[in-house]
């Protein structure tokens, strides 16, 4: 009986709301992208209904939407404490691990999903993409004489990072500490841009642009060697992708694996910067 | 989608939202060498899509929101701005991705479409959301 009184003549004057119409209202706003208004309802369902599995997993939706990772984590795990075989919970807790790079937990949380539904699509591709990612190709032995100190960044050139599918690095320029971070983090990115790339049937990937307020990164790739390049976000995109092409050739020719053009060859953009720093050969 | 839908945009009540955002997705889609496009929550729920029979929408939602997210937490982890635009570009086609207050907008494309002309329609596409959702409105 108190229950029902709470849920006809809420104590704040706001509009009578049962559960179910709470819930089904903020399924509407999340439909919507209306993630603080959904988030409000679902708030108001839980006052009455604390214990609302339903309830719980839209919270968690919305805290991911909202990128409030921590508190969708709890709502997860709240999910799953209630029902140890929720799908969805599992595949948003997976999806979580992934982007705290914990490959491990990822792997094991959608394959927990499968067993129990095995044809849930998401959890699926996120599978594969998972096992790409451990199935990266190994490191290449090294050259014997790499010369890979010749390139030289465009006038414009903001950074250069060459870098091998797994994530290895094998050169920078400028060297910075966190050369070797961006490596990784840039081929994180493009093994999942294949995945989805091949999810919509468009083929391997080749180059990438990835812009910011600041800088436009151009990148290319065979799936083995990534060549990548930060310009100024204003640079023209066939500018920057001839300049990411001429340094594309010019490392293949340095690494001897292919008979690209000559590291020396000019640039297409102004002037190289004089006395820029040789990019140095890191491992 | 240029200024006059932009000001026919802020005309539309938070009620019709939902039909505005499918509108955009729509004017992506009609878009010259577009294939197909979307908006994808981060947490990888469909918000609106206009893609071909062929490709399986929730698993191609929920890679687009992986990257998504992957692109923005590296930014953070490397304490650099979070990325605006994204273009892959493969031997079939190109894929475009954009970052908005509600999610991510995906475009599929062919392979020679214009990527200034994609680029353009994408900026206005989230100037539009970024209209019509008012400052704390998704993010609360």
């Amino acid at each position: 009986m108190t229950i029902l009184r709470r849920l006809w003549t809420p104590r704040d004057g706001r509009e009578p709301l049962s559960v179910p119409d709470a819930l089904r209202r903020a399924e509407l706003r999340r439909r919507e992208g209306r993630y603080a208004e959904a988030g409000a309802l679902v708030a108001r369902a839980l006052e009455i209904d604390a214990g609302n599995l339903h309830a719980h997993l839209l919270a968690a939706y919305l805290h991911v939407a909202r990128r409030a990772i921590a508190p969708a984590k709890e709502e997860f795990h709240w999910v799953l404490g209630h029902d140890a075989t929720h799908a969805r919970a599992l595949l948003g807790l997976a999806r979580i691990a992934f982007e705290e790079r914990d490959a491990r937990t990822c792997h094991d949380l959608l394959r927990r999903a499968l067993r129990f539904y095995p044809e849930f699509p998401e959890a699926s591709a996120l599978l594969e993409l998972v096992h790409a990612r451990e199935a990266a190709p190994p490191a290449p032995a090294a050259p014997a004489a790499p010369r890979v100190e010749r390139l030289r960044l465009p006038g414009t050139g903001r950074a250069l990072i060459i870098g091998r599918a797994d994530g290895g690095l094998i050169a920078s320029q400028p060297v910075t500490d966190d050369a070797k971070d961006v490596s990784e983090a840039v081929a994180r990115t493009l093994q999942v841009a294949t995945a989805a790339l091949r999810r919509a049937a468009l083929g391997p990937l080749h180059r990438a642009i990835v812009e910011d307020r600041r800088d436009a990164v151009f990148t290319r790739t065979d799936g083995e060697l990534i060549v990548s390049l930060a310009l100024p976000r204003a640079t023209d995109p066939t500018q920057g992708l001839l300049d990411v092409n001429r340094l594309w050739s010019a490392t293949q020719h340095e690494l001897g694996l292919a008979a690209g053009s000559p590291a020396a060859a000019p640039s297409s953009t102004p002037a190289d910067t004089p006395g820029a720093a040789p990019t140095r050969r890191i491992s | 989608m240029s200024g006059p839908r932009l000001k026919l945009a802020l005309e539309y009540d938070s009620a019709s939202r939902g039909r505005h955002v499918r509108d955009i997705v729509q004017e992506l889609k009609q878009l010259y060498g577009v294939r197909g496009a979307l908006i994808v929550a981060p947490d990888g729920f469909v918000i609106a899509a206009e893609l071909p029979g062929t490709v399986e929408v929730d698993s191609l939602a929920a890679l687009a929101a992986t990257l998504g997210r992957e692109l923005e937490t590296s930014a953070t982890r490397m304490g650099r701005p979070s990325f605006s635009t994204a273009l892959f570009s493969a031997d079939d086609g190109t894929m475009f991705l954009a970052a908005s207050r509600i999610g991510y907008l995906v475009v599929l494309a062919e392979a020679q479409v214009s990527v200034q002309a994609i680029r353009g329609a994408l900026a206005d596409a989230v100037a539009l959301i970024e209209a019509a959702w008012a400052p704390g409105e998704a993010t609360g």
